[in-house]
């Protein structure tokens, strides 16, 4: 009997827009397994970033649920949602999003100051984490004065400071060429063999389906199909 | 392998205002241009406000004939200059905040919610209120000393009482911080309630 930790039944998302309805997602139900590498592919438009979106907890329903450890996001407050976006996902972006002010090392240490972590424990985990995906020796650096692939890391180092279950990535190799774009899937791959992290990645990368144990083709806010590359 | 439990014991959210004073003075510091033009419109403002009264408290006390009191013609320029202020404070700030949602969307991303995010904005309104404050003061005060000085000779400045200037220094303060939050409550609350997915959307 597979653990399931993310579930969804008949998700939808509708957007009105000048009168008409546009069918984001529609009617969407996958099961990811605990601890592997996933993949959510297809097109642009086709509803992988909005399927993210909604896995992360980012954007509500129009219909349907979502579940992450057999809880049905929608019945969260703000302050569990928050809880759940602190404690248990890890996310990263195409773009990045690292506070531009803020070091590499402050950057890590972002979320754990909203986990209540007290400063001196912040900075070491912190530098353990930069140390993991190879930036020890950047960590005073702010992300201006870092590559795409360097930013990219640090990303990945803050979506891990606070030992989540789940990473969750947009188009993580989106914003990179190809050598730097496959650094960054070892990494994650990496991540999800070692520290048995879930990874789901909304991609239309090639590279990164190559790694995957599941693959969900979206098409016009529908699966596809889904497909495993690994027993069980 | 069972996934952690939801909630449990040791985990929490929170954003204590030890951390956010420290994230408002790491951001002011790194963010000094756009700063100093917040601090010093403030500034302008409060200092008007400051020259005008201690001037009339000094020639007051000097020539104690005179009342410390304000004229109404005064007055009305201090209102006026301060509504400008605020105007100016809003406008800054609106597009100060703006430039960030990118930023709070991320900051939503890792667990802060809506309360933290006005958190930060306010302490860091209230930190540009008191630099602010104190730097107009400042400036008010020794202008209108030396006005003072130009106009009655130094020995004027004897006559400047302690007690008045401390509560000046105090009343100049509080407006100056009155000033800044006020002006810093709508773009704030405007930009806190943003959905994550609403936040990241913006290229700046």
């Amino acid at each position: 009997m597979a653990d399931y930790i993310v579930e969804t039944h008949g998700l939808s998302r509708h957007y009105q827009i000048g009168g008409v309805t546009v069918k984001a997602l529609d009617d969407v139900n996958i099961q990811v397994v605990r601890g592997e590498y996933n993949s959510i592919v297809g097109p642009s438009g086709s509803g992988k970033t909005t399927l993210f979106n909604m896995i992360g907890g980012l954007d509500r329903p129009t219909a349907g649920q979502v579940f992450i450890d057999e809880i049905d996001i929608a019945k969260l407050d703000a302050y569990e949602l928050a809880w759940l976006r602190c404690h248990r996902v890890g996310y990263i972006f195409q773009t990045f999003n690292l506070i531009p002010v803020l070091t590499a090392l402050e950057n890590v240490a972002l979320p754990m100051i909203f986990a209540g972590v007290p400063r001196g424990k912040r900075e070491t985990r912190a530098v353990e984490m930069l140390e993991m995906v190879g930036l020890g020796a950047r960590l005073h650096h702010r992300p201006t004065e870092l590559s795409a692939g360097q930013q990219q890391r640090v990303a990945i180092a803050r979506a891990l400071a606070n030992d989540p279950d789940i990473i969750l990535a947009d188009e993580p190799t989106g914003n990179l060429d190809l050598h730097t774009g496959l650094e960054i899937i070892d990494i994650l791959r990496k991540l999800n063999q070692e520290r048995e992290v879930t990874v789901i990645a909304a991609t239309h990368d090639t590279k990164i389906i190559d790694v995957s144990d599941a693959i969900f083709w979206v098409r016009d806010g529908q699966i596809e199909r889904e497909e495993r590359r690994t027993q069980g | 392998m069972t996934g952690k439990g939801f909630r449990s014991g040791e985990e929490r959210i929170e954003f204590p205002f030890r951390e956010a004073f420290w994230m408002s003075v790491e951001q002011i510091r790194k963010r000094l241009q756009r700063s100093i033009i917040v601090v010093g419109s403030i500034a302008l403002g409060i200092a008007l406000l400051t020259h005008l009264e201690m001037t009339n408290v000094i020639l007051g006390t000097y020539m104690s004939s005179l009342g410390t009191t304000m004229e109404a013609y005064q007055f009305w320029l201090i209102v006026v200059s301060l509504f400008v202020c605020a105007i100016g404070l809003i406008n800054a700030n609106l597009i100060a905040i703006y430039e960030r949602y990118r930023e709070i969307g991320t900051m939503k991303c890792l667990g802060a919610l809506d309360q933290h995010v006005m958190k930060l904005f306010l302490v860091e309104a209230m930190v540009f209120g008191v630099v602010g404050g104190v730097g107009g003061f400042a400036f008010g005060a020794l202008t209108a000393l030396a006005s003072s000085s130009i106009q009655l000779g130094v020995n004027v400045l004897a006559f400047t009482p302690v007690d008045a200037v401390l509560r000046y220094l105090g009343g100049a303060t509080g407006l100056a911080v009155i000033l800044s939050v006020v002006s810093t409550v709508y773009p704030a609350v405007r930009a806190a309630r943003l959905p994550p997915v609403e936040a990241l959307r913006h290229d700046i």
